[in-house]
């Protein structure tokens, strides 16, 4: 296409067509003020301060909106040009509320820096005093909408980054603003908190609410959030010595512009109050404040005593993957070089085992094998046992996207209703446990009904006959089938799939039978494997001999496992059936203990460390896309904590083997030179699922199915997150979601007390009535704010993958207290 | 299709309803004659002839266009003329019935006029407004069934449409182009250019929309086409879209007018049933169908990219143009959005040659105009008139004048953001460009008239205050200049302006016209700046002497009870006055308390004629030093 030759400023510039006049100009260095326009959003004209004059013709174009044309002489700076933008701000201003003056958006805020820009000298207008009241009924974000300029960021944030469609225009003259459906507050509308919004506003007219933070930043440091295995990039704002706000990074990152509210509230735990400020060591049955120097020792000591007495294979240790890739490797080091055993395993075996296990055997690769970028270009999604809502938000804002506004077709394979449903083109509802015959039913279809390049497929796939004989025993369902059609049609496809698949038995055959799918219709390259934890992909190794992390309760309580480190995971909470691993874990000999918080581990242990958070220091994540994530150091380590990776140096230094690293700089480059390439090449194999139907194993006793589901509000194993006070705030009660005819049989209503039980534990919750779950299921939050559901589970292991199921177990569930 | 059949067999159809020996009587129906009470005329009508057993067939008709004398009815009794009747009561219906039906008394009390020449009356024809108007777009509208697909038909109807299928699409183009046809929503943009434009620019798929929105409130031209003559905008649009190839159109009517929606979904109904609409329409190649969208949309709905934003289901916001409609338009693809009365005159066109329509107008603007006639004149209603007739014979020979013997004003054209034109003005021939050049706007067709009872500082401030509400609110100017310039006016009719607002108000005013997103902002200043040009010492008198010369804005004027006129013994006013601000003063002369007067002007009303005691003057410190009110007696 020919380049479009304009005039601007008196010089001859050329751009692309469609172009509009301020991307040309920004593109030749030329500055135009503008309030309304973000490159993550559709240009909407709405301002008008980017105006410019057209001298051709007199006409004063908005240049965000405008796209150039062949003979345009435009001026940026001309006098009817300056005038304009003047009133324009003088207008606004002339509304804007005194609180002006002691607004936290201080010299952030994009509406001062124009007034400042452009001169606006003394305003002639009137003002307008605009009554609004400051909503601030919910923990996350205040909302002043007396200092609005409408540039509608937050509305297209809301509606084409997000989806959310929580908000929109609101009235209209004068009395427009960005509002929720019916003016409602925004608890009582889709909101979801994200925050990305905020990040928009170029006012103080929607604000993150933290009470005790107050001013502007005056420093950012760019980042990695830790609270899911999306990995955003964030950019940490920072007072002195506090983080006080925290947005989407400006340069890019698997979340482009967007946030979820754990990104952007949770961390207010860094500075919490609950912090271990110092280590502690057990003294006469008590914990006790200990200094660095004497903790550190009472570990080496004790490391080194059971050593002596029991031999190395009676030491372990539990890793996390909410540390980074480096901890995890020293971690590795230390107890093979340090401690001499093979016995390390870290919690990421919990979410991460069966894919890996399922992903290797058939494509040789680790994990999801592409971007996000490439999950929204898709045509076809599906979306299997997975609840990216609250497990994976931007997922599910690529999702969306994909459906809303590039026409994708969404395929979703849940019995639950989730926020994914109404995206839906086709909404599948197996039986729990059933995925895998559903979708062997639908390779059953592509192969049956010819939907595949058959002769390609048996060029280039391995083991293609053992697969189609292994179909025979599915049927597929209409709804089945025309999911079949639609998803080996497309021109490309992708599945994303999450522990709903995974933490049933014999998940990793499901995972298998949709990896099945994909090297059938050759969309092997959109597999979204979806992890929990913020380095669940990186964390992951396969021991070596030495015991998983469920393997060693057992062997703790065979008391071949005498003595533990665990670093940044919370067992108690983390595993199945807390009872028996806080059981196990007390009969120890000496367990020492690495976290920010007195967890319920914590508190049973010899020795505790007190570590840093993310933002203390630096390192590397991966994310579910497998794409590497950097930390750095926003802050000093908060007063009386250590970084894990200096813990660790610290620990083989007592041990008086200390290792050869200074900083953790010199740990990535080893880590670097020995890592190659992650995956294996070579043809796909197909992987014959050999499928065992679930029996209906629910009896009198524990009629009813449980269901563990994620939830946005609170996630992990409860080690850190549950400190944020902001999202505690929310949500602090349990709820259980019953389904409406069970809850009627049962009389139970909304807002009832019930007490939930299984043969190892039990714990009361909030009842939920919900038209969204089967009846006979209930479903609560994997991890509560009270605790956990693990308390619920006993520890059963997948014979494959040594994961525990703590999906679904059987319960009663009776009512306790009515509500009113 | 045989089309020459349908015509045959519609013609039998007209005949049965006009010409054979039974009497006919016509009510008009459309939603104009239902507001004052055509419906129950109807009703009685009906009732009567049953009654009394009269072998009458009664029909209903669209708008005829006289709305001031509505109800009307036509009744044509053999051997008589038709005539038509104005201003029925459901008690004049059944006197019309025994009288004129039942007996030979022709009623010519209540008798407008008759529709043919005769001995008996004058024919309407003979009204001065019929040496002006000139019905196109209204040319079936009154005359008849609006449900009868064959009424249409027989007046000339799809003959148009039959013969395009022998042109290209570029000869349909040509003969619009030809015609100077320009769009009757407001813009008057070339109908015939708009339409080459959305052909080239060669979508997947192109869509025809017809705009019946008509968001402004004093506008109903477009509402009395669909409710009286669906068909028009039909064939208009079946044309258009083969012109530019287009498969599916929309009508995007207003959810407000109902009779209008099921109207047109009559028609639709009915052309599809009878092959000029659907699959293969009229024998050819061309498929096409329409659907009706009811939009319950605001003002701003009616601009053309927030129609099109309501029909995929966004809010009916306006974004920025380009890109235009014609290229990227519903669904991002190309679209030509016309107007009702712009697809009205398209079959005439087609049928008449653009030689023939080119020769109604003036050298720019083409055809005729419809207005809407409102306010401070004799006949309101619809007016049609060819472009280039002065405004003096709009208001004058076609409006009958202002009544009352008041002296005009001004007139307002275009609707709320229309312009506010003097009597010096009054002599400008009506069409696009001459009425932008006195800084009115076509605009929706909406022609308000003012007189000397108006105050133009608060009728500025009555339109500014419309569209300031009906401002979509995205952009700045819009948004907060209309509210600003409206603020200023309202401290100017309560009598606290300052002079520096008016240099204020002309600067933000030119702001918004320039910086506006769309037309509603651009043209929203129109009222202020046509006041504030024509009549600038109405501003200056509520300024500097807080006097409303018109003695309209309560907050300026005071009423006095003239003691010379004032009848002692008449308590009218103090009954009346609902704030018990009048007493009887000594010698029992009324005496208004001006601490307590709300100044409702019921105590005006109240005064008798003969009387006529009571003045307003302004400003409100004009007021004689009047008696005060005797301390009332503590019990
Ligand atoms: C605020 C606003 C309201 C409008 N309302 C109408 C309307 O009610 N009907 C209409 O035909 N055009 C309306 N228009 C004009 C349309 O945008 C568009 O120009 C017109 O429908 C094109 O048809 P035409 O070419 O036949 O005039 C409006 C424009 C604005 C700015
Ligand atoms: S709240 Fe902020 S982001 Fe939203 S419209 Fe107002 S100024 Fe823009
Ligand atoms: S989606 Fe995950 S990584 Fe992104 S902000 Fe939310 S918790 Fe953090
Ligand atoms: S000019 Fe007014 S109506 Fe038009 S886009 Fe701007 S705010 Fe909306
Ligand atoms: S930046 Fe262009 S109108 Fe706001």
């Amino acid at each position: 296409m020919q380049p479009i030759t304009i005039s601007l400023n008196g010089r001859e510039v050329s751009g692309k067509q469609g172009m509009t006049i301020l991307e040309l100009a920004r593109e030749m260095g030329v500055d135009i003020p503008t309030l309304c326009d973000d490159p993550n959003l559709t240009p909407i004209g709405a301002c008008r301060i980017c105006l410019v004059e057209n001298e051709q013709n007199g006409d004063l174009l908005a240049s965000c909106v405008t796209p150039i044309e062949t003979g345009m002489v435009i001026s940026t700076q001309s006098e009817r040009v300056i005038v304009h933008r003047k009133t324009i701000v003088k207008l606004m201003l002339a509304s804007h509320p005194d609180s002006c003056l002691v607004c936290n958006k201080g010299n952030t805020c994009t509406l001062r820096r124009v007034a400042t820009d452009v001169g606006v000298g003394m305003i002639e207008f009137e003002r307008i005093a605009d009554a609004v009241e400051i909503e601030q009924l919910n923990p996350f974000i205040e909302r002043d909408l007396s200092k609005c300029v409408l540039c509608a960021k937050c509305i297209r944030a809301d509606q084409e980054l997000v989806v959310v469609g929580a908000i929109d225009y609101f009235n209209r003259g004068f009395d427009a603003k960005p509002a929720t459906f019916g003016d409602v507050p925004l608890e009582q509308s889709e909101c979801t908190f994200c925050g990305t919004c905020v990040a928009m506003c170029p006012t103080g007219a929607i604000m993150d609410r933290g009470r005790s933070y107050h001013g502007t930043a005056s420093d950012e440091v760019e980042t990695t959030c830790a609270y899911c295995g999306c990995g955003c990039s964030i950019s940490l704002g920072l007072k002195g010595d506090r983080i006080i706000a925290i947005t989407p990074s400006k340069k890019g990152g698997p979340n482009n512009g967007t946030l979820c509210v754990r990104g952007t509230c949770a961390s207010d735990v860094i500075h919490s109050a609950d912090r271990l400020t110092q280590p502690m060591l057990r003294q006469e049955e008590e914990l006790a404040p200990a200094s660095w120097l004497d903790a550190i020792e009472a570990a080496a000591e004790g490391f080194k005593r059971v050593k002596g007495l029991h031999g190395p294979e009676a030491l372990a240790v539990i890793s996390s993957s909410t540390c980074t890739n480096e901890e995890n490797y020293l971690l590795q080091r230390f107890t093979r070089d340090v401690l001499g055993t093979n016995n390390i395993d870290s919690s990421a075996r919990l979410h991460n085992a069966v894919n890996r296990a399922a992903l290797a055997s058939t494509i040789g690769i680790m994990g999801a094998n592409s971007d996000l970028d490439g999950l929204e270009q898709s045509d076809v999604i599906i979306v299997v046992g997975a609840d990216p809502d609250a497990s994976a938000p931007i997922v599910s804002y690529a999702i969306k996207r994909a459906v809303k506004y590039c026409g994708a077709k969404l395929i979703l394979i849940d019995p639950r209703e989730t926020g994914l449903s109404t995206f839906a083109d086709i909404h599948i509802r197996p039986d729990y446990g059933t995925d895998a015959a559903l979708l062997g039913g639908m390779a059953k279809a592509i192969v049956d009904e010819g939907l595949l390049d058959e002769k390609t497929v048996v060029e280039k796939t391995n083991n293609y006959d053992g697969l189609k004989a292994s179909l025979s025993k599915y049927t597929a369902g209409s709804a089945a089938i025309e999911a079949a059609h639609l998803y080996a049609k497309a021109n490309s496809a992708s599945i994303v799939w999450g522990t709903g698949l995974t933490q049933h038995a014999g998940g990793a055959d499901s995972v298998r039978a949709l990896i099945n799918l994909a090297i059938l219709t050759n969309q092997t390259s959109g597999l979204y494997a979806l992890e929990k934890e913020c380095n669940d992909r990186g964390a992951f190794t396969e021991p070596l001999q030495g015991f998983s992390a469920l393997e060693m309760i057992e062997q703790i309580e065979k008391g071949a496992i005498k003595s533990m480190l665990i670093v940044g995971e919370n067992p108690i909470l983390a595993f199945p059936d807390s009872g028996r691993v806080e059981k196990a874990l007390s009969l120890l000999e000496c367990l020492v203990v690495s976290d920010m918080f007195l967890t319920e581990t914590a508190l049973i242990a010899d020795v505790v460390l007190s570590s840093s958070s993310f933002a203390e220091k630096e390192g590397t994540y991966t994310n579910f896309e497998g794409r590497v994530g950097k930390l750095n150091t926003a802050i000093d380590p908060i007063a009386g904590s250590l970084p894990d990776w200096n813990i660790i140096l610290k620990l083989a230094e007592a041990m008086g083997s200390p290792m050869p690293f200074d900083d953790i700089n010199q740990v990535s480059d080893e880590i670097t030179a020995l890592v190659g390439n992650e995956s294996k090449s070579g043809p796909a194999s197909f992987a014959p699922v050999d499928y065992v139907a679930p029996s209906d194993d629910t009896n009198k006793e524990y009629p009813f199915k449980l269901l563990t589901v994620s939830d946005l509000y609170s996630l992990g194993s409860g080690t850190s997150i549950s400190h944020s006070y902001r999202l505690n705030k929310y949500t602090s009660e349990v709820y259980v979601e019953i389904a409406e005819e069970d809850a009627s049989k049962l009389d139970i209503k909304d807002g009832d007390q019930v007490k939930i039980a299984t043969p190892v534990g039990e714990l009361t919750a909030i009842a939920k009535v919900s038209d969204s779950i089967p009846t006979g299921t209930i479903a609560i939050p994997q991890t509560l704010p009270t605790g956990s559901a693990n308390v619920l589970f006993d520890i059963t292991l997948d014979n494959e993958t040594k994961t525990s199921l703590a999906k679904t177990c059987n319960v009663s569930l009776e009512k306790v207290v009515s509500n009113g | 299709m045989d089309f020459p059949k349908i015509k045959s067999e519609a013609v039998a159809d007209w005949e049965r309803f006009r010409n054979n020996q039974k009497t006919h009587i016509l009510v008009g129906t459309a939603t104009c004659g239902r507001a004052a009470g055509a419906i129950d005329v109807l009703d009685t009508l009906m009732q009567k002839i049953e009654q009394r057993g009269i072998d009458a067939e009664i029909a209903q008709v669209g708008c005829m266009g006289h709305c001031y004398a509505e109800p009307l009815v036509i009744i044509s009794k053999p051997g008589s003329p038709a005539i038509i009747y104005g201003y029925v009561t459901t008690g004049m219906a059944s006197v019309l019935v025994d009288n004129c039906l039942l007996k030979d008394d022709p009623c010519l009390e209540f008798a407008l006029g008759a529709l043919e020449e005769n001995e008996l009356i004058p024919t309407i024809y003979d009204m001065p407004r019929f040496e002006y108007e000139n019905r196109l777009i209204l040319r079936n509208c009154g005359d008849i069934d609006p449900q009868n697909i064959n009424h249409y038909i027989v007046n000339g109807g799809y003959a148009a449409l039959e013969s395009i299928f022998k042109m290209t699409q570029e000869d349909v183009i040509d003969q619009i182009k030809k015609s100077g046809l320009r769009g009757r929503g407001g813009g008057g943009f070339s109908t015939g250019q708009k339409w080459e434009i959305t052909k080239n620019a060669g979508g997947k798929s192109t869509y025809v929309i017809c705009n019946a929105d008509e968001g402004d409130p004093g506008a109903f031209m477009d509402r009395a086409v669909l409710e009286s003559d669906p068909h028009s905008v039909i064939e208009g649009m079946i044309i258009a879209a083969y012109a530019v190839g287009a498969a599916q159109g929309y009508v995007y009517v207003r959810a407000e007018y109902p009779l209008a929606v099921e109207t047109v979904q009559h028609a639709i109904d009915q052309a599809k049933d009878m092959g000029f609409l659907g699959q293969s329409i009229m024998g050819s190649k061309f498929n096409f169908e329409i659907e009706v969208f009811r939009g319950s949309g605001a003002f701003v709905c009616g601009e053309e990219t927030a129609l099109i934003a309501s029909i995929e289901g966004k809010r009916g916001m306006p974004h920025n143009r380009p890109p235009y409609p014609a290229t990227e338009g519903l669904f991002g693809m190309p679209t030509v959005v016309n107007n009702v009365k712009t697809f009205a005159t398209v079959p005439l066109i087609i049928e008449n040659g653009a030689d023939w329509f080119s020769a109604i107008g003036t050298e720019s603007s083409k055809g005729t105009a419809v207005f809407a006639l409102a306010g401070k004149v004799v006949n309101t209603g619809l007016v049609e008139v060819p472009m280039g007739t002065t405004l003096r014979n709009v208001i004058n020979d076609v409006g009958g004048g202002v009544p009352h013997h008041k002296k005009f004003k001004a007139v307002q054209i275009g609707g709320p953001s229309g312009g506010c034109l003097p009597e010096s003005a009054l002599d400008l021939p009506v069409d696009f460009d001459s009425l932008k050049e006195a800084g009115a706007i076509f605009g929706s067709g909406g022609m308000v008239v003012l007189d000397e009872d108006n105050c133009m500082v608060e009728a500025a401030r009555y339109f500014l205050d419309f569209t300031q509400k009906e401002s979509c609110g995205k952009c700045t100017m819009c948004r907060l200049g209309t509210k600003h310039m409206l603020d200023m006016l309202q401290e100017i009719v309560n009598g606290n302006g300052k002079m520096e607002y008016l240099e204020l108000l002309t600067d933000l005013a030119e702001d918004i016209e320039e910086g506006s997103l769309c037309a509603l902002g651009k043209t929203a200043p129109n009222p202020v700046l046509t006041t504030l040009r024509y009549f600038h010492d109405e501003y200056e008198a509520h300024i500097i002497e807080k006097r409303c010369p018109a003695l309209q804005c309560k907050n300026l004027i005071a009423y006095y009870i003239l003691p010379d006129k004032c009848e002692r013994s008449c308590d009218a006013c103090v009954g009346v006055c609902t704030a018990e601000a009048i007493f009887s003063g000594k010698k029992r002369i009324k005496v208004v308390d001006q601490d307590k007067c709300v100044k409702c002007d019921t105590c005006v009303a109240a005064c008798p004629p003969e009387y006529n005691a009571i003045i307003r003057m302004s400003p409100a410190s004009s007021v004689p030093e009047t008696e005060k009110r005797p301390e009332k007696a503590k019990k």
